[in-house]
């Protein structure tokens, strides 16, 4: 598997690495963490790219170098990759220029496969895009705190699972809330669930929701489903079933001490543009971190 | 709107000629396909819309202004890449000294005079290294520093920026102006004259501007002793200027001397274009590096948008569209020779946040000389109005280079840029009406 993990600076995005790396450690996915620096006009595009080069020459490191030293440091204090690559320290001269505005240095891995670091510019959204078309990543990890409504138009563009690192304190033990329906999305969503739990040592609430009282046969079977799932592999789980505005009840049942686990929503995505879905308002509403699985 | 009939009074081709125009501008604002992209489709369609011949629309494609335009980005790729930087540090200190404010009028002052005579982003190329040099120098704590490091920065930008007015060869937008004007028989301004208009508007600029950014990100470190220090002790260790970099400064004062004296005669692009063959003939510069220092696709914009305003002006379009905005004008007051003036200069300086310089004037210009009043004072007006880009990262390439850094935010430029922006309007007003 594959995560692409998006760091802002160092002041704000210590969670979303921290999250980021544990979740894939627990995959054993390959990572690379990007950062994506201001966007440059075409115009000015050659002028600004001489200009970091004379920079480079009074030993001026290009915007975005520092913030990937900083994840070198982290991956290094938490040893998530090779000795030998954290004795040769972050050189800068290894900072391969792989495209126009992208570049690229390889980090031989530990737990986790391989874990690379880039840095582009641009308009966040469109390199984040364009970087998950590049690698075909699983899953996109972003922190609560960027631009707001980018990680509104994440989940609307980026064909990866997204992962919302929102408001997560360390010091805070939380659960998984886990919504099962008869969504095509769900099984899915139920396995990367066990995965999420397992790294974080934590339980499961497994919840249902219909706006009826009957509970239709799609969705007790994957509600039976997920919790013979969680059974199996000895996974600590309640299951719930509720009635009411689903948005809502998740909200609630929420709070700020759960990871919300979701499969995305089916709806067309002109739909989804106009209506919203299901998944992008409990991705608004609440306050904790959520994955939305595609 | 192709469709759609011409209005009264303008010839099927002036129409095709402003679908084209909007297009272009809409296509040059959004970005969504490459710069070159819309230049080639400039020149497609106006053989395709039968507004000229192909010969007719390649021989408009390339002008002085066009060889004037690549010349002066070869030249800057070739001088910045001396390393004349640290030179030009020891200079500005020993100006300045090591007082905050003096060092911010030294800035602009030093950055608008060696923008008069080179483009504008080869002076914040070579002046922005230095002035970061002095903010890393002042503090360890970015958040300290965050006012200081903006004040320099949009010193070194904005005074780059105003100071490309001082002469012709200070940016290609005064050259395509020339080509105007000489075209629509305004008649010919030497490379002095121009200097004689345009530096007292300088003189009067660089003060305000130093007040204007002073107050406007006024920092906490009054006096920098001990990163002027620093600075002093880094520059000293590069030694003594090389052949190279004495040489480098003698061919560009050839290439200056050429355009006072001969720029008349032979035009000013062919003369940058003798001082890249010196640059290449010496050894100074690489052709690969000048091939991947230098925008290409910026030259066949200009070119193409001059190609445009050519053809505005022969099909018509450029007198009906001033036409048009005269008759608006006279809606509000029968004398229209101020509010003519006011509308052609904030529409430039407008543009010019939103599109480049150079294409702003290729495309307003003709439209400004047709608009009636002294075309020598419009059309100069509106020269100096496209280097009022002060709003917007996207304005200049020394607004985005100073982005590039990281420690300038968007909301910065309009926090400066506005009250820059009306001092800047004001002084050409007065200037132009009284000098």
């Amino acid at each position: 598997m594959k995560f692409l993990i998006a760091v802002g600076s160092q002041e704000f995005s210590e969670p979303t690495l921290r999250v980021g790396m544990q979740v894939a450690k627990a995959f054993k996915a390959a990572v690379t963490i990007a950062y994506v620096g201001p966007k440059i006009s075409k115009f000015s595009a050659s002028q600004v790219r001489f200009t970091q080069e004379r920079m480079e020459e009074w030993e001026f490191d290009r915007p975005g170098v520092e913030v990937l030293e900083w994840a070198f440091a982290f991956l290094a204090d938490n040893n998530y990759i090779a000795p030998t690559t954290i004795e040769a320290g972050f050189s800068k001269n290894t900072l391969v220029q792989t495209s126009g505005n992208r570049c690229e240095v390889y980090l031989q891995g530990t737990v986790c496969k391989d874990v690379n670091l880039i840095l582009r510019n641009g308009d966040i959204i469109a390199e984040l895009r364009d970087e998950v078309q590049r690698g075909k990543y699983d899953v996109t990890i972003i922190g609560g705190s960027q631009k707001k409504g980018m990680a509104h138009d994440l989940v609307q563009y980026i064909d990866s699972s997204i992962f919302i690192v929102k408001n997560y304190n360390q010091e805070q033990s939380y659960s998984l809330l886990l919504p099962v329906n008869d969504s095509p999305h769900t099984p899915k969503a139920v396995k990367y669930g066990v995965r999420v739990a397992q790294a974080f040592d934590i339980k499961v609430n497994l919840i249902t929701v219909s706006k009826t009282e009957s509970f239709g046969e799609g969705y007790t079977q994957a509600s039976n489903r997920a919790s013979k799932l969680m059974r199996r592999v000895g996974i600590d789980h309640e299951h719930r079933y509720k009635t009411g505005d689903p948005v809502m009840i998740i909200k609630n049942e929420a709070g700020n001490n759960h990871i919300i686990v979701m499969g995305a929503s089916t709806k067309n995505p002109l739909l989804k543009f106009f209506a919203g879905s299901k998944p992008l308002k409990v991705m608004e509403d609440c306050q904790c971190p959520i994955l939305i699985v595609k | 709107m192709y469709n759609i009939p011409a209005p009264t009074g303008l010839s099927v081709e002036g129409y095709r000629t402003l679908i084209i125009v909007v297009m272009a501008i809409i296509l040059i604002v959004f970005e969504p396909v490459p710069l070159p992209a819309v230049a080639m489709m400039i020149l497609i369609l106006q053989v395709l819309l039968g507004i000229d011949t192909s010969n007719g629309v390649a021989k408009s494609f390339m002008s002085d202004a066009v060889f004037f335009i690549m010349g002066s980005l070869m030249l800057a790729v070739a001088i910045v890449s001396q390393g004349l930087d640290s030179r030009l540090a020891l200079g500005i200190i020993k100006l300045t000294g090591n007082k905050t404010w003096k060092i911010v009028i030294g800035f602009i002052a030093i950055s608008a005079f060696l923008s008069s005579f080179i483009g504008e982003h080869t002076v914040t190329a070579m002046m922005m290294p230095v002035g970061l040099t002095l903010v890393k120098n002042s503090g360890v704590d970015k958040r300290s520093t965050s006012k200081l490091a903006a004040l320099i920065l949009f010193s070194i930008a904005y005074g780059s920026a105003m100071g490309s007015i001082g002469t012709p060869s200070g940016g290609g937008r005064n050259v395509i102006m020339l080509g105007y004007m000489k075209e629509f028989g305004v008649g010919n301004i030497s490379y002095l004259e121009w200097m004689k208009y345009a530096y007292p508007i300088l003189f009067v600029e660089i003060p305000l501007a130093a007040v204007i950014l002073w107050y406007t990100f006024k920092p906490r470190q009054l006096i920098l002793d001990s990163a002027v220090r620093k600075l002093k002790i880094q520059v000293t260790k590069k030694g003594s200027m090389r052949g190279n970099e004495l040489l480098t400064i003698f061919i560009f004062i050839l290439v200056f001397l050429g355009w006072v004296l001969f720029s008349s005669k032979v035009g000013l692009g062919i003369i940058a274009l003798i001082g890249v063959f010196l640059y290449m003939a010496f050894g100074l510069i690489r052709w690969e590096d000048l091939n991947r220092n230098t925008n290409w696709g910026v030259v066949i914009l200009f070119g193409a948008a001059v190609s445009l305003g050519l053809h505005m002006k022969d099909t018509g379009a450029a007198f009906w569209v001033a036409d048009t905005a005269i008759n608006w004008m006279k809606m509000i007051s029968d004398d229209v020779s101020i509010i003519r003036w006011f509308i052609a200069v904030v529409l430039t300086g407008l543009l010019t946040n939103l599109l480049s310089n150079a294409a702003t004037v290729a495309v307003i210009g003709p439209i400004v000389l047709n608009m009636g009043g002294d075309p020598l004072v419009m059309g100069f007006s509106t020269a100096i109005a496209s280097a009022f880009a002060y709003l917007t990262v996207v304005a200049s390439p020394t607004c985005m280079i100073i982005h590039s850094s990281g420690l300038v935010d968007k909301s910065d430029y309009l926090r400066a840029g506005w009250k820059m922006f009306i001092m800047s309007v004001l002084v050409l007003f007065i200037i132009s009406n009284f000098w």
